[in-house]
């Protein structure tokens, strides 16, 4: 339990130092005020009387369509552009336990190996994970007290994040080990959110292809790799209240990250350092 | 329980290229026993596979065949590094630790809790030689010698019975050293086993007890500090010795040279030492000093790894 502390205090620190913890920070808190100030909306018993941004008033419908798909909008930057810059700044710190004269001082203390990837992980993910949760608790607050629309999609919508983002760390552990280096990590996980949207659209791909053997790669490709964009559509629809047809892209997406982690402490335990 | 610190038995660590079929055979069926409480250097050109011995030691490299146990315990096992302090060559302390923060998280990998930490983490710093206003300086603003010495401190910190120590005094300047060394000797008095690999033979034969050279590999020599640097011969200084007589003397001799009326002779055997002796206070000489000849560890070195070379 020491260990297990210290290796994640340890993560935290150097995402401190290396301004990847305060970046985020910033940015989070940039939106949070833009929420807080700028975004006006003004409430009138119960109904939505007037909603403005920079003073410029928007065509509005009702208080709870407005706060859901603003929601959903924040919660699809948070997951594109937030899983992008958080795998771009993950990336280095997974490689940097790994290099020579750092990596056999963690090794020749009483710690397994398998506790000492995962508590790095564990350090990295929550880094991301008090990021996200920080943006969409403060925003879900913002909402509520503005609009007294308090639905619980949106904060369940950070899981999914949290999720996706545990499971493009797995390959970031995995590529990490059997590479040592950041930039591979952030090419083949980039690789993996560019390909799987482009596999999630079956129907067009399917159209596309000539033969029957490709159809069955990309078919094949699609259940086996995580899910990006099945699982972006779902967090919408949680937020706006819509049934979810299938949890199926959240299983074997769950499935995949596992096992990228679990062939990475594989791997990391057979190495020779 | 074992009376060894350390026992390795046919370890051995092959390289293998992961696209062609060429090998290097880093470490050759290396057996090596360190008794408890031993000062144990280990030596030998740069490539001769002491790091990798180390590593397989500590487990941060796998044998490719062969066992490596401390004090009886196979170190695959985490629980068998726990009695380890080590200090790495050419380490890697993050640079955005301060002093402290870096013993307080390798002190919490040890399995030291957190009033454990505070009370020995000031004790170390105190031990090496760190001055105070350090103690608070991020590790990136610290020179070389005070990076060896922080780490010396990490490693002693969970109160090891086994001090791997590679290279401890690389940087740090003459003074530093002799701090380091008096810090080890304390450490020796209180029975801990150290063990040291590093180029510097001097300081190996100041520290060490026990040696053992390894060249491409292997094993090459081992033995006490003592024995191997006891010369074979015997050395004779004496005065007023007639000419005649130096003839007679240096026929007899394996070596001899003769300055300002002293004559040195250098001779293989005590008993023909000892008829030098003779012969000398038969014919009124002065007997100036008598004495074993003893080669440096240095000189002990170059011949094995000349030898095996």
């Amino acid at each position: 339990m020491i260990a297990t502390g210290a290796l994640i205090l340890d993560t935290f620190r150097e995402a401190f130092a290396r301004r990847i913890f305060w970046g985020f920070f910033g940015c989070c808190t940039a939106l949070l005020l833009f929420l807080l100030f700028i975004l006006r909306i003004d409430v009138v018993a119960g109904a939505l009387a007037t909603v403005s941004i920079f003073g410029n008033t928007l065509p509005t419908t009702n208080v709870q369509n407005l706060v859901q798909q603003t929601q959903s909008v924040i919660a699809m930057i948070l997951y594109f552009a937030g899983l992008g810059l958080s795998v771009f700044a993950s990336a280095g710190l997974v490689s940097a336990m790994f290099e020579q004269g750092r990596i056999e001082l963690l090794l020749s203390k009483p710690v397994s190996r398998v506790h000492l990837l995962l508590g790095r992980y564990t350090g990295n993910l929550l880094v991301v994970a008090a990021n996200i949760v920080y943006l969409v608790a403060g925003s879900w607050i913002i909402f509520g007290v503005k609009t007294s629309v308090w639905g619980g999609g949106f904060l369940v919508s950070s899981l999914c994040t949290i999720f996706m983002f545990a499971v493009l760390l797995s390959v970031i552990v995995l590529v990490g080990v059997l590479w040592d280096s950041a930039a591979v990590a952030i090419m083949v996980t980039f690789a993996i959110m560019i390909v799987t949207p482009i596999l999630a659209q079956k129907t067009t791909l399917e159209r596309l292809l000539s033969s029957e053997w490709s159809r069955n790669v990309a078919r094949l490709l699609y259940y086996v790799l995580p899910k990006t964009s099945d699982i972006s559509v779902i967090i919408r629809r949680l937020i706006l209240d819509q049934p979810v047809d299938s949890w199926m892209p959240v299983w074997s997406t769950a499935i995949f990250g596992g096992a990228a982690l679990a062939l990475g402490v594989w791997k990391f335990q057979r190495r020779s350092f | 329980m074992s009376d060894y610190a350390i026992e390795t038995d046919g370890l051995t660590k092959v390289f293998r290229s992961r696209w062609s079929k060429r090998e290097l055979k880093a470490v050759d069926d290396i057996s090596l026993r360190v008794p408890r409480g031993s000062t144990y250097g280990l030596l030998g050109p740069n490539g001769a596979g002491k790091t990798t011995f180390v590593k397989m030691l500590l487990s941060c490299a796998h044998p490719t065949s062969g066992t490596a146990r401390v004090f009886g315990d196979d170190t695959r096992h985490a629980g068998a590094r726990q009695p380890i302090g080590y200090l790495p060559e050419n380490h890697r302390f993050p640079t955005y630790m301060t002093g402290w923060g870096m013993l307080d998280f390798y002190g919490a990998l040890s399995g030291l809790d957190a009033n454990a930490r505070r009370t020995r983490i000031p004790e170390m710093l105190e031990l090496v030689g760190l001055e105070e206003r350090a103690y608070h300086l991020r590790l990136g603003k610290y020179s070389k010698g005070m990076l060896q010495r922080v780490g010396l401190a990490q490693a002693l910190l969970h109160r090891p019975k086994l001090l791997v120590l590679d290279e401890p005094s690389d940087g740090v300047d003459p003074v530093g050293r002799k701090h380091i060394r008096d810090v080890l000797h304390g450490l020796e008095r209180e029975g801990v086993t150290i063990f040291l690999n590093s180029h510097l033979l001097a300081e190996v034969e100041l520290f060490c007890r026990e040696v053992a050279i390894i060249q491409k590999g292997k094993l090459a020599l081992t033995g006490t500090v003592e024995e191997l640097t006891q010369g074979s011969g015997y050395r004779l200084e004496a005065t007023s010795a007639p000419e005649r007589l130096q003839t007679e003397l240096r026929a007899k001799a394996r070596a001899a040279s003769s300055n300002n009326g002293t004559i040195q002779l250098l001779y293989a055997t005590r008993e023909e030492a000892n008829q030098a002796v003779d012969l000398l206070r038969s014919n009124g000489c002065e007997i100036e000093s008598l004495g074993r000849t003893k080669s440096t560890l240095e000189e002990v070195f170059m011949k094995t790894v000349g030898a095996e070379g």
